[in-house]
């Protein structure tokens, strides 16, 4: 795959390669005032572009103003010094784009890279195809328009790609602190008023440029700022849902009322944001395949690839809404909800939620749920979730639709989706293009762990970190440096407990004695009766008083997890100390047996 | 929605930590995610994995508790319904929908009301009872039908190792 070729490259680290970008520029910007100090030069000039400009042989009286357009002029003229400005317009937002990393993210995690890679080469492909394919475009400086209008609009995709996949993360955690919150929404913010803005941009061109132009170039942005925004309300829903969390002692009734409401407010977002996206997609690709006029081209043929793998979403979207509407009606006929006796009868909360219930529907059994609580579960299965009573919800399409959420979690990686080869021949279109092969992936990876690693940098990393912490087998290292990607941060887990050595692992250090009585073992006997027990000193397990341990939730994550950590300690200690004793016991009993 | 699933997660996990069942502990592994665990479970009195403490990974979809989590032993194991790699194959764990092996009844197949505890526990009794039916691993299957004693020394063997006791 040209993806993991492209991996081995030498690819020259970004402090180099800013530097020489910077260098290369001041050197063009150089070249240029040597330009215009030349007394010839502002003849050249005149007689080029007929300016007014009647003083140009005395390069000494001209404006800071002018000078500086006189040498971005000459500039412009150069071939080299146009690639090299090129080249630090792209520095620049390469530099921009780590910056805003650093500012927000942070390290990014294994996951997030192998999308952000899947999702850069994939937009690179299907923008090639457009600008070669499609639009076939003659002239070079087109070529440059539209290559910048992409970058830009590839390097907004991607930030918006990355702060979804970080606002996932980030929900699964119920203790991520405000500020991360704030600066992942204010990012997700400028994306969406920049998408806005582009949007501007695409009118303006299109003003001049014609329909066509414009619904190129604003489609892409449309579906930019679509994402972006279901992002947004995502987040705000579950802010929502957290703080409701927080203040769920107060003022039950009314803020249930509301948690009623939101299931439905959450779907029918979700539904519009989907299908909406999906549809511009496919009419984006329709326009392009009608436009282009070469059905019998590899290009077309990849907008019909895309055109199809877009119509199968659309439908299963759409039949997975069918069933939707199906069950809420089938619900909403035949069962009623719980009346308010029946509610205080039933002192137990949802079983599906876990949460109380202040208004549910009751099902044939009598079993009662929150109503949004059995539409998702029913939606999936038709029987009751406690007793498995069967219910008679005939779903409207025949076949079961898979809820994609199982599939996606399978244990092996699934890509989902077309997998297909395709061999782009450049030369077709436009005679200097090169011909290429390259394999088109839908590729989603979902679980961090199914990211590809480079072993053997692994391996040395995490012998580095083995060589601080020896008690710590390297498989348990290499496991959190897969994650951390970083020495430093292992080390600091390592050190504030985070990664603790797995407790089957620890058995050395916990009594000189074993080793012992090991030898005594090997020396001696084959057989369990024969074992020295008394060799084990149990003594060094203190076992702390469980029930201090047990009966704790902390409200501090910290302090739970420590607690955590010991009580696991605890087991394992007490089941190691009953072990032994039963052992000695055993044979004990043997030996006296035997005399 | 992540959301109503972490509420459910913290939940269990609080019901677990003070109500604990006997020789059983989970919680999450880390708490930057709530959604894998890890789980500790004592071998079952009276059988061939008396004593020994289990170590266990279980990782939660997101649509939890609709979906069910998956578990994977990260110790050794040798048993016939855990695979060579740790995963737990009991019918608790499918979802409704899918039945690799074709003949679980939908009865005992994943519902919302179940919970952690309740996989914990039906693990601890798989430990007991093994089904060799559903052979996720057919080595351990064949072994426990005939020759039970070669079977319990290996669980033996096992039992030690989770305890950092030398075989
Ligand atoms: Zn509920
Ligand atoms: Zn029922």
């Amino acid at each position: 795959m040209p993806v993991i070729l492209l991996d081995r490259l030498p690819v020259p680290n970004l402090r180099m390669y800013s530097a020489g970008s910077v260098l290369a520029l001041s050197a063009c910007v150089y070249y240029a005032t040597q330009v215009i100090k030349d007394p010839d030069w502002g003849a050249v000039a005149e007689d080029i572009k007929d300016s007014n400009r009647s003083n140009a042989s005395v390069p000494l009286g001209r404006s800071m103003g002018q000078f500086v357009s006189d040498v971005f002029s000459v500039m412009i003229r150069e071939p080299i010094c146009v690639w090299t400005m090129i080249n630090m317009a792209f520095c620049w937002l390469i530099l921009v784009g780590t910056a805003i990393q650093k500012l927000v993210f942070g390290e990014l995690r294994v996951s997030e890279q192998q999308h952000l890679k899947d999702k850069f080469w994939n937009f690179v492909f299907y923008k090639f195809i457009f600008v070669f394919g499609i639009i076939n475009v003659q002239y070079i400086d087109e070529v440059l328009l539209w290559c910048s209008w992409f970058s830009l609009l590839g390097f907004l995709h991607l930030l918006s790609q990355l702060s979804k996949d970080r606002f996932e993360y980030l929900s699964f955690s119920p203790t991520t602190p405000l500020w991360s919150h704030v600066k992942l929404l204010f990012l997700l913010t400028a994306i969406f008023t920049l998408s806005g803005f582009m949007l501007l941009v695409s009118v303006f061109v299109g003003f001049f440029g014609g329909f066509n132009t414009f619904a190129f170039m604003s489609a892409e942005v449309v579906l930019l700022s679509i994402r972006t925004l279901h992002v947004i309300i995502r987040y705000a829903l579950h802010l929502y849902d957290m703080r409701q969390e927080g203040a769920s002692s107060v003022s039950a009734n009314e803020e249930n009322r509301v948690w009623e409401k939101r299931g439905p407010i959450a779907y029918y977002t979700e539904l519009s944001f989907e299908l909406t996206a999906l549809i511009i997609d496919f009419v984006h690709h329709l326009h392009m395949l009608v436009w282009s006029n070469i059905f019998l081209s590899m290009a077309s043929l990849v907008i019909c690839m895309q055109l199809r793998y877009l119509f199968h979403e659309i439908q299963r979207r759409y039949k997975k809404h069918r069933n939707y509407l199906w069950v809420r009606n089938h619900l909403e006929q035949n069962y009623p909800m719980a009346s308010s006796e029946e509610l205080a009868d039933n002192s137990d909360n949802c079983a599906i939620c876990w949460e109380k219930m202040e208004s549910a529907r009751k099902l044939p059994c009598t079993h009662l749920f929150h109503n949004t609580c059995l539409l998702s579960w029913l939606e999936q299965d038709t029987s009751c979730p406690t007793c498995r009573l069967a219910l008679n919800i005939q779903t409207p399409s025949t076949s079961r639709i898979d809820p994609p959420d199982l599939q996606v979690d399978a244990p092996q990686p699934q890509r989902r989706q077309l997998n297909h080869f395709f061999h782009f021949d450049g030369s077709r279109y436009v005679s200097w293009l090169p011909s290429f092969s390259v394999e088109v992936s839908h590729a989603q990876l979902m679980r961090q762990d199914n990211a590809p690693a480079s072993n053997s940098q692994l391996d040395a990393m995490a012998r580095q970190v083995q060589q601080l912490f020896p008690h710590i087998p390297i498989s348990t290292i290499i496991n959190d440096l897969r994650v951390t990607r970083s020495v430093e941060i292992t080390i600091e887990n390592v050190l504030d407990g985070r990664l603790v050595a797995p407790t089957m692992y620890r058995e050395p250090e916990v009594v000189p004695a074993t080793n012992r009585a090991m030898s005594v073992w090997q020396a001696s006997c084959d057989t369990d009766s024969q074992r020295n027990w008394d060799e084990f000193s149990v003594e060094t397990v203190e076992t702390e008083d469980t029930s201090s341990l047990g009966s704790r939730f902390s409200k501090s994550s910290s302090e739970r997890e420590k607690i955590l950590h010991r009580r696991k300690e605890n087991l394992i200690q007490s089941a190691r100390k009953r072990y032994i004793e039963k052992q000695k016991a055993a044979a004990a009993a043997k030996v006296e047996l035997q005399s | 929605m992540a959301g109503s699933a972490l509420r459910r997660l913290m939940a269990e996990y609080k019901q677990l930590t003070l109500n604990p069942p006997e020789g059983i502990i989970a919680g999450p592994i880390n708490e930057e995610n709530f959604f894998e665990w890890e789980a500790l479970i004592t071998g079952p009195e009276g059988t061939c994995f008396e004593g020994g403490v289990f170590p266990a990974k279980l990782i939660f979809p997101p649509d939890y508790p609709l979906s069910p989590p998956k578990m994977q032993f990260t110790c050794e194991m040798f048993h016939p319904n855990i695979y060579a790699d740790g995963r737990v194959c009991i019918s608790i764990l499918h979802a409704p929908g899918d039945d690799p092996m074709g003949y679980e009844s939908s009865a005992e197949r994943w519902s919302p009301v179940q919970s952690v505890e309740k996989i914990l526990l039906s693990v601890v009794s798989m430990l007991a009872e093994p089904n060799d039916e559903s052979g996720a691993n057919v080595d351990a299957a064949k072994m426990w039908r005939e020759n039970r004693e070669e079977f319990n020394r290996i669980a033996e063997r096992i039992v030690r190792r989770t305890l950092g006791i030398p075989t």
